[in-house]
């Protein structure tokens, strides 16, 4: 195990486009040599790779493992689980838990139980205002100490500027990521879809993106003014797009997130009130969306997150107007993003694992995975050729809430690796 | 008659013909030369349970059901639902798998959430009847409408309508625009502008004006019910505003007396508000035929209908 050489796999290494066909050779963990051909020497562990792809395992930046509080819908083993089938090692695992996650010592808690129960790395974010509430600054300091990467507080947009101006600048000494949910719960209050031609049609109290476009513009105004390290989750709208594209040219220092739901679906997607489409902020526009993968592609959105937010049958049976916000995304993101945005050649391989992988990695403070010499050899085996079908029977999730249940994706990942180990059985 | 493709479930226009709405609305017409019969009822549905399940109260549409099917032969009861429970959460699944196993054959469903009638429709055999969901759509109000403009244009292609009020919470504007406008009726509405949303289909013409409404001269003015509570969300700043501007006055009514306009309305009215009590008189208000005709309506529309539920096999409906 301790040696291995992976021959023949098509690779897309650090600075090029399309992929290559080489041999990769991993001993105690890290990548030891790249090379067009390997010789392997006597005793060494061969593994075929002819046809498929190996690249760098994927990072999710915003998952919600719902342990302690909802097991239910997920939990910290099941979740990871779901990582690991859908070809992540590293998530950042967000802090509205019941209890949340709003002092060092439930960072630790959480830290201690992922230990036991989990079969990859799990980095924490505790929340950034005590309950969550929006009033009081969460003891940063104390999360910080016990490994907390980022404070957010979720879903609970902050409505008080002054408090994320005290958070951006407070957060400077603690090497802490302060990260934001935009949204202007003014305008978004009561509203379960995007506002639009859609929603007249069915009925349903609209989310209008001026919400988020105000939200954002905010948001980056406080962080320009204090100088903050901030990161946007969960970007929906061309124009939030295009303010950050604005401010990072004036160099704020600022990541920016969106999800490979709010990139392949649009409002019009929303028939038959169908509960695995509500989320937040709502599917938008087939115009946002091209927004969307024009940011990704330029850089000014840095990474692709799922915010994997499971719930349970029970309350996404709901009628549309009460059933929770929020689908699961772990297990689906590579697969549907191959097929509806590599295949069709609309984002390359090098883009995805930017988006998927390298950048995620970086925001949590991890060490790169990238294929060099030297580096932890942290990857996924994926065959293009082969496809994947989305059931309940599959979904290693606890909760099956998500638009791509039932359907059929192209491209399969068939092992994932964590240094030496095979984490896919 | 035409003949169409046998319904499940009558949800909204989305998936209906100009052909079937028609053939609805015709076989309306026989239903309703019954009632000045002494015998009002036929044995159509003799045999079949009607439930009505009205998570939303709703004394008269609820009634004008119970009566419809009444008239039809059916068995007809009515379910009561806490709609505190839905809140908290308890399955609409769980009742409808319960009802189900009672072998129901039609359910009028009403419920203050949209689409909750189509995923219920999607779960049972049995037919369903949306009596109004959320904002979505309320399509047996717009059919007794039609119905009732037919009753005075037999032929509505090229006629005008006029939908004045709150368009962005009424489902009933949103079906009476959509069947209106199948029939071939122009379409126009007006309102306070927070309340009419620039979502609103394109054939809808927005009036800013009452004069342009005049000019516009529909054959109908249909009125929508105010909701009390929108003027706290600040949708337009008082009640005595919304009348001055948007509501029939005793000014605007003279005018429209004048024109010979009609005037509908789904009720129940808000006097003073949506119109002057004078308009309730009026000869050519059509508010009470509406109700009336919301029965013969709701039994074509009952009789238009086939459910999936199946009788044991060997067995045929006349045995039962």
């Amino acid at each position: 195990m301790s040696h291995r050489i992976f021959q023949q796999a098509r690779v897309i290494l650090p600075g090029q486009t399309e992929p290559k066909t080489v041999d990769l050779r991993v001993h105690d963990g890290r990548i030891a040599e790249i090379a067009p051909n390997l010789q392997p020497a006597e005793g060494v562990d061969v593994i075929d790779c002819r046809g498929r792809i190996l690249m760098p395992a994927l990072c999710d930046a915003h998952v919600h493992l719902r342990e302690p509080g909802q097991e239910d819908a997920e939990t910290i083993e099941s979740g990871t689980e779901a990582a690991i089938a859908g070809g992540f090692t590293r998530i950042l695992a967000m802090p509205n838990t019941d209890p949340p996650i709003d002092t060092g010592g439930m960072v630790g808690f959480v830290q201690s139980m992922a230990k036991t129960r989990s079969r990859i790395p799990v980095s924490v974010a505790g929340c950034l205002t005590k309950g969550r509430e929006g009033i009081k600054l969460a003891e940063i300091a104390d999360m910080a100490d016990q490994g907390a990467v980022m404070v957010t507080d979720c879903n609970h947009a902050l409505q008080d500027a002054y408090v994320l101006r005290r958070a951006l600048e407070y957060t400077r000494h603690f090497d802490m990521i302060v990260g934001v949910y935009p949204d202007t719960p003014a305008l978004s209050a009561g509203g379960v879809m995007h506002e639009g031609a859609a929603s007249f049609r069915l009925g349903l109290p609209g989310i209008p993106a001026m919400a988020e476009e105000i939200g954002i513009e905010r948001e980056l105004r406080v962080a320009a003014a204090v100088n903050g390290r901030m990161h946007i989750q969960n970007v929906s709208t061309a124009e939030g797009v295009a303010s950050i594209r604005r401010w990072k040219a004036r160099g704020v220092n600022v990541t920016a997130e969106t999800t490979p739901h709010h990139l392949l679906f649009n409002h019009e997607d929303l028939r038959a009130y169908n509960t695995a489409f509500k989320m937040m902020p709502p599917l938008r526009t087939r115009e946002d969306q091209e927004a969307l993968l024009e940011g990704l592609c330029d850089g000014t959105l840095d990474m692709i997150a799922t915010g994997h937010a499971p719930h349970t049958d029970f309350a996404k049976n709901l009628d549309f107007n009460h059933a929770p916000f929020g689908i699961i995304g772990l297990e689906t993101a590579l697969c549907a993003l191959h097929d509806a945005l590599v295949v069709p050649g609309k984002f390359s391989w090098s883009q995805l694992i930017e988006r998927l992988a390298l950048a995620p990695r970086k925001l949590l403070g991890l060490p790169g995975n990238a294929f060099e010499v030297g580096a932890p050899f942290e990857a996924l085996l994926f065959d293009p050729e082969e496809k994947t079908h989305i059931s309940r029977d599959t979904l290693k999730s606890r909760s099956f809430n998500t638009p791509w249940l039932g359907k059929t994706l192209q491209g399969a990942i068939q092992q994932v690796y964590l240094g030496g180990q095979d984490l896919k059985s | 008659m035409k003949t169409v493709t046998p319904r499940k479930d009558l949800l909204s226009f989305d998936d209906m013909s100009r052909e079937e709405a028609l053939a609805i609305l015709d076989t309306a017409k026989p239903f309703k030369d019954l009632f000045t019969r002494s015998v009002k009822k036929v044995p159509t549905l003799r045999g079949k349970t009607v439930l009505n399940l009205f998570y939303e109260p709703s004394t008269r549409t609820r009634t004008s059901f119970e009566i419809a099917a009444k008239r039809l032969s059916a068995d007809v009861t009515n379910f009561a639902v806490s709609t505190s429970s839905v809140v908290k959460g308890e399955s609409i699944l769980d009742t409808i798998d319960t009802l189900q196993a009672m072998q129901v054959d039609y359910m009028i469903v009403r419920h203050s959430a949209s689409g909750v009638p189509e995923y219920i429709a999607r779960h049972t055999k049995a037919s369903v009847i949306n009596a109004g969901d959320g904002y979505h759509a309320h399509p047996t109000q717009a059919l007794l409408d039609a119905f009732t403009y037919r009753e005075i244009y037999p032929d509505l292609q090229g006629k005008r309508i006029v939908v004045a009020g709150d368009i962005l919470h009424s489902r009933v504007a949103r079906s009476v625009f959509a069947l209106m406008h199948l029939l071939g009726v122009e379409v126009g509405t007006f309102g306070p502008a927070p309340l009419i949303p620039p979502t609103i289909p394109d054939y809808v013409k927005v009036f800013t004006r009452f004069e342009e409404v005049l000019e516009f001269n529909p054959q109908v003015l249909y009125l929508l019910r105010l909701q009390l509570e929108r003027q706290t969300a600040n949708f337009f700043p008082s009640m005595r505003e919304y009348h001055r501007v948007y509501g029939v006055t005793t000014e605007r009514f003279r005018r429209i007396r004048e024109m010979g306009m009609y005037i509908m309305h789904p009720g129940p009215v808000n006097r003073g508000v949506e119109l002057v009590d004078d308009v309730m008189s009026y000869e050519r208000s059509l508010i009470n035929a509406q109700v009336e005709n919301g029965i013969a309506t709701r039994m074509a529309v009952l009789y238009h209908l086939t459910p999936e539920v199946k009788t044991r096999s060997g067995e045929t409906e006349d045995h039962a």
